[in-house]
């Protein structure tokens, strides 16, 4: 890559040192002061952005859960990778992941399986691929595996963050010119068709970018949690949003929460990032969730309860 | 009943041309034989007994599905043409039950409508938001434009797909059964809209519908579809029951049996 991330970062370091001395805790202030933790830092909020507003997409689709399954194909990419040797094992899952949700979007759009079907095969296939490679070529779950699972910041290098940056911002301006195309699809397809929009295509590339983007996730929030970025922050903006423009907005203001919030409780309490941060966004959707049923109590007579 | 709207377009080409269409779907014959010519500023009603092909006809006139025979012309193009962005509006039967989990408002959806294969990737288009106001004030929906799809009731919410459909300013607007699911007072208001679509905007309507009494209030013009088009003209010559089952090829078997279709809902 031409390095994207080390310029961006490069960019925004001397803004994040300013801020260091407002930071509270005693560990968490590190990721605006070291460069480690920079990078750390900076990867966590590109993919939570690109997350949030994917996420609003997928949820709309009822798609939920294709993150989870690109995931595990990201994982026995991984894998593959880890074994041959390669240094930047997240290429490999790009190629798996990508090659996975274009596959997942023809045997769905030929009707040759409905729903879920196909992502749960592609899911569970690969992940074995995964472990079965990893077995006979003698390793095991080491901790630089584990940090793919669950996630570790730590272990994102300028190789990887160039990666990362590279499809969060060419993802974001895919998303930018293709949403209303990809709203229009979803509310109506054969009105979208009759509009003259490439309903087909439109579904392809949104089935790319949305693999590139669990890729970007991976070593954020591991590939066992990349649902809790994607999924559960724009799932509490449709909690009190009343419009789409607000569900990507919320989407946003939750995603970035639950990032900050868990990692300056990770780095606190010394736990794993990716699980704290998957923690705080489910955390959030319940005090959303409680919040509003509450209010919706106080407001409205005893027995009009929706 | 209303006149048809001859004098004003005599010379120009049919907006819509049917020829000799057949359609098998799963190795079923579900139209047999269509014939079917629209002319500019019509307001043509498509009735038939549920299961007679009105669905299928209408999505092989707007070219999601292929007739195995015979051909179709809008605006003297096939379907699907490139020529024909934004000169057709369709109102399917699933705006009706429109996805419940979307956070959307009228607004919004209304400006989907103005997207097409054309400029679907400019970002802001001037035109854009003068053609989304006029659509809303069209449907009488400015009230509640910036309220979400989902709080509005059953008649309002066919009017904002109707809008929808009004926002790309296509000339020629399909429906299908956009009266399902709404109300009486809803129906009725929904039909002056319609009738007001096709006098004063210049709108050519074509609606498919299996409540008869309400598109008879309305439309210039009926088709009965059952496989083949049984009946084609001016409303006040649409057949009664009796002869509709003679049409139909449904014997009298006793003397109350042709109830059965008059109004299903």
């Amino acid at each position: 890559m031409m390095g994207l991330g080390v310029i961006l970062l490069d960019l925004v370091a001397p803004f994040m040192e300013t801020f260091a001395p407002l930071v509270p805790g005693d560990v968490f202030p590190y990721f605006f002061k070291m460069e480690l933790f920079q990078r750390a830092l900076l990867a966590a909020v590109l993919v939570t952005i690109v997350a949030g507003i994917l996420g609003t997409y997928l949820l709309i689709q009822h798609l939920a859960l294709i993150g989870d399954g690109l995931a595990h194909v990201s994982f026995g990419g991984v894998a593959v990778g880890i074994v041959l040797g390669a240094t930047s094992p997240l290429w490999y899952a790009l190629v798996f992941s990508v090659t996975a949700a274009i596959l997942i979007h023809e045997m769905q759009s030929r009707e040759m399986l409905t729903g879920d079907a196909s992502i749960a095969i592609f899911l569970t296939g690969m992940l074995a691929l995964g472990l079965v490679i990893l077995r006979l070529s003698g390793g095991g779950i080491t901790t630089d595996i584990e940090g793919y699972l669950f996630g570790n910041l730590l272990l994102i290098d300028e190789s990887s963050l160039d990666l990362i940056t590279a499809i969060c911002l060419s993802s974001l301006i895919i998303l930018a010119l293709l949403g209303r195309s990809l709203l229009a699809v979803t509310i109506d397809p054969v009105a979208a068709r009759i509009q003259g929009l490439p309903v087909q295509n439109i579904g392809l590339l949104f089935s790319i970018t949305t693999a590139a983007v669990v890729v970007s996730m991976v070593q954020v929030v591991g590939t066992l949690l990349v649902t809790a970025l994607l999924v559960t922050p724009s799932a509490t903006a449709q909690l009190i949003s009343r419009s789409f423009r607000q569900c990507l907005m919320w989407s946003q203001v939750f995603g970035l929460l639950a990032v900050f919030l868990g990692l300056y409780l990770s780095s606190e309490l010394d736990t794993g990032s990716g699980s704290m941060i998957a923690l705080v966004a489910a955390g959030i959707f319940a005090v959303v969730a409680i919040t509003q049923v509450v209010i919706r109590r106080l407001l409205q007579p005893a027995d009009n309860i929706a | 009943m209303k006149p048809i709207a001859v004098g004003s377009g005599v010379a120009a080409p049919p907006i819509l041309n049917v020829n000799g269409v057949v359609v098998n779907r799963s190795g079923k014959l579900i139209l047999k034989d269509i014939n079917l010519t629209i002319h500019r500023g019509e307001f043509v009603g498509l009735v038939g007994p549920n299961g007679s092909g009105k669905s299928t006809l209408m999505l092989t006139i707007l070219g999601i599905l292929n007739a195995q025979k015979g051909s179709v012309k809008i605006f003297d193009q096939p379907p699907q043409s490139n020529q024909l962005i934004g000169k057709i509006g369709w109102v399917s039967q699933a705006a009706s039950n429109l996805p419940k989990d979307i956070r959307i408002t009228v607004r919004e959806m209304v400006e989907l409508g103005t997207i097409n294969g054309k400029n679907m990737f400019k970002y802001r288009n001037q035109g854009r938001q003068q053609q989304v106001d006029r659509a809303i004030a069209m449907v009488d929906l400015e009230p509640v434009q910036h309220v979400d799809i989902a709080r509005l009731s059953g008649g309002q919410r066919q009017r904002a797909v109707i809008a929808r459909a009004l926002a790309s300013e296509a000339e020629f607007i399909l429906l299908d059964e956009p009266l399902v699911g709404i109300d009486r007072d809803a129906r009725n208001a929904l039909l002056k809209l319609l009738d007001r679509l096709c006098h004063d905007e210049g709108k050519t309507i074509f609606m498919v519908s299996h409540d008869l009494a309400a598109i008879r209030q309305t439309a210039h013009r009926m088709v009965f579809l059952e496989e083949s088009i049984r009946f084609d003209g001016p409303t006040d010559t649409f057949p009664d029951l009796v002869e509709l089952a003679g049409l139909r090829g449904i014997g009298p078997v006793h003397g109350h049996a042709h109830h059965a279709h008059e109004e299903e809902e």
